[in-house]
């Protein structure tokens, strides 16, 4: 090939891809907002505040940013949001194992960051994160185990070494608590017994589900 | 040096390797704030955004001052305007001090940085391109007093060759690409598409452009290969890179919510990105086989590295993840991390640490330097490197596979199972300083003290 031949290549053989790129990004931002929940004035609020104090600059989102804290594409699928926004105002008095620091985020902005994290939450991201292999397997257990599963208490508490941080680790749940009705009234009303306790109230467990969660979690030992 | 114009390179070198050092620095900072989180009153995001901010800065400034170096030399003319250049430099000083000092700023006081008109003035909050959009105006600006000093002195002779055409045409593209990071969308999913264009095309588009150009220059400087061979494959590589690289941008467009089909297009240009990068490499080889005059010893082994570590990190360490059925379980763990760093290394960092040793000593005034220090903070930092990488590839794989697939929480792995290969990762960081130290002495040296004899020898045999 001559040296012009080369040079023809290279310059029209990028255009050529080049064009193709923006064909594909027309119609993807075409597509983009059907995949997406709608944005709201709550929602692009949220995202003003993500970009104000740098959340990226840590978190991940959409697996994308700093791999220093948790991705945050999902996050209100599994936390709570009355958790989340006390978290975010005082990170550390929510969840004492925290490295998170105090940014000065307001309650106003906190209610908003997480209606933008909600909206994340719900965009169609072709599957990702997957769902991890042993966390799909452990579904099928009966008794306690599976009303433990099934309200995704794991999303946020430790049995064995599994699960999340944001709650305490509940592998010797049973040995801090061997009362199963202390169980019972805290799933009820987890401030009112724990204080400053940021979990959400359980109080819609049927009366089986209570007694199964409350015998499973004094068997913890 | 044939022209004195050219000198002017060298301010923006030593601008660069200042950086360099900050970057270094404030790396390892940032190492052991993955064991200790409040090690330093800046918080991790604020000493992150300088780490990489540096970073991109340093090369930036490198590769202008490359480039400053290539153009008169190319054109066969003195720079259109020197004054202009002082002038770009100096502006770019100031804006690059002040962005800086804002971030410091912002550390220390986060409310500062709440809207003004809607403009948040002190960090965009968007990774990578955190410049406020004020500073993101007088870059813009800078580049493009830039890029009219050195096509001006292109016309001034129209003595066109094909690396400054290249490396002029990799330029422009750099600039248009920085513009899809200027505005806002209240969409997630569009920001981050198009925050990607900017990130994406200059990794692994613009600046590749530009690494085989300057590579190819290197080649005939220290070698003295045939022009013609070295452009033609030049603009192979070159061709091969945006064919490759352009489409393969889909790769970051898997899971933010864009449509399926980049699952396809993403997995299948990507996959191919490491082949042009295989071929420069090869390009590098065969040319010092064939054109045994070696001028600069150090400036051919540099430039060599430059190209086996582009690949290697760039190349292999990225196509390891590219494809979707892996990338599902990697993406966004520390497996991009190590990809980064040994990808920056390999073809940003050794690209603008050979383009000085080639192009100083001209400028300088010398045909012979020690060359002792210089292959020594090349191997600290190297094999420093390469051990930073393989620590991280480690947290990578433990967290892919405690996290991703068995459900473990991202604080327990992080904070547990992680912790040693943290801990060495910071040692090797000082591995690392050490060989940018070193880097840096020999920068401010080099040609202004005595030949020792071992290296006089050298480059009396070359001669």
């Amino acid at each position: 090939m001559s040296n012009k031949g080369a040079r023809n290549l290279f310059i029209f053989g990028s255009i050529f891809f080049f064009l193709i790129f923006l064909a594909l990004t027309f119609d993807t931002m075409k597509q983009i907002d059907a995949r997406s929940p709608e944005i709201t004035e709550a929602v692009n609020e949220g995202k003003q505040a993500w970009h104000k104090y740098d959340c990226i600059g840590c978190h991940t989102i959409f697996g994308n940013g700093s791999y220093f804290a948790p991705d945050l594409t999902k996050v209100t699928r599994d936390k709570p949001a009355g958790y989340l926004k006390a978290f975010l105002v005082n990170p550390r008095k929510t969840n004492p194992n925290s490295a998170m620091p105090v940014l000065g985020i307001t309650p106003s902005e906190a209610e908003k960051l997480v209606a933008f994290l909600d909206w994340t939450s719900r965009v169609d991201t072709n599957g990702w994160p997957p769902e991890p292999v042993l966390a799909a397997m452990r579904k099928a257990q009966t008794g306690g185990i599976a009303v433990y599963q099934k309200h995704g208490c794991a999303s946020c508490h430790i049995i064995g070494g599994v699960g999340g941080t944001s709650g305490p680790d509940l592998s010797k749940a049973g040995a801090r608590h061997p009362n199963p009705d202390w169980h019972v009234s805290h799933l009820k009303n987890p401030a009112g017994t724990v204080q400053g306790s940021a979990m959400p109230a359980y109080e819609h467990l049927t009366d089986d589900e209570m007694k199964l969660l409350s015998e499973y979690l004094i068997s913890l030992k | 040096m044939k022209y004195e114009s050219q000198k002017i390179a060298q301010n923006f070198y030593t601008f660069a390797v200042v950086l360099f050092l900050v970057q270094t620095v404030v790396g390892i900072i940032a190492a052991i704030q993955f064991i200790w989180p409040d090690v330093l009153i800046l918080n991790f995001n604020i000493i992150r955004t300088l780490h990489i901010n540096a970073l991109v800065v340093w090369l930036l400034a490198g590769l202008m001052g490359a480039t400053y170096y290539v153009v008169p030399e190319e054109s066969q003319s003195e720079l259109w305007s020197v004054p202009l250049a002082h002038f770009q430099f100096w502006a770019t000083v100031a804006a690059v001090g002040l962005v800086i000092l804002g971030y410091v700023w912002m550390g220390l006081n986060p409310q500062a940085n709440s809207p003004i008109f809607g403009i948040n003035p002190l960090s965009e909050g968007r990774e990578y391109i955190e410049a406020p959009r004020w500073a993101d105006w007088l870059i813009a600006l800078s580049v493009i007093l830039f890029l009219v000093n050195n096509v001006m002195t292109m016309f001034k002779t129209k003595h066109w060759t094909g690396i400054q055409g290249t490396l002029v045409g990799g330029l422009v593209f750099l600039t248009l690409m920085y513009l899809p990071g200027m505005f806002y969308t209240k969409s997630m999913v569009k920001d981050q598409f198009w925050w990607w264009w900017v990130i994406h095309l200059w990794v692994e588009g613009a600046w590749e452009v530009i690494a085989g150009a300057l590579l190819a220059f290197m080649l005939m400087k220290v070698t003295n290969a045939p022009r013609a061979v070295l452009e033609k494959w030049m603009y192979i590589e070159v061709g091969f890179v945006l064919f490759t690289g352009i489409l393969g941008t889909g790769h970051h467009y898997y899971w933010i919510g864009t449509p399926g089909y980049w699952l396809w297009v993403g997995g299948i240009f990507s996959s191919l990105e490491p082949v042009p990068l295989l071929l420069m490499v090869w390009d590098a080889f065969r040319t010092t086989r064939e054109n045994r005059v070696v001028s600069n010893k150090l400036g051919l082994f540099l430039a060599t590295a430059h190209a086996i570590f582009n690949f290697v990190g760039a190349g292999l360490w990225g196509v390891i993840h590219t494809l979707p059925q892996v990338n599902k379980w990697t993406h966004g763990t520390q497996i991009t991390t190590a990809h980064g760093h040994l990808a920056f290394y390999g073809a940003y960092v050794l690209l603008v640490v050979a383009m000085i040793y080639i192009t100083l000593p001209h400028i300088r005034g010398v045909t012979e330097y020690n060359q002792s220090r210089g292959y020594r903070s090349f191997w600290w930092m190297t094999v420093s490197m390469v051990f930073i990488v393989l620590t991280i590839t480690g947290a990578g794989m433990v967290q892919t596979y405690m996290e991703r697939l068995l459900g473990l929480d991202y604080v327990t792995v992080k904070g547990t199972y992680n912790l040693w290969f943290w801990i060495f990762r910071v040692l090797f960081g000082f591995g690392f300083l050490y060989g940018v130290g070193l880097f840096v002495l020999d920068y401010f040296r080099l040609g202004r003290e005595p030949v020792t004899v071992a290296s006089a020898r050298f480059a009396e045999k070359a001669a």
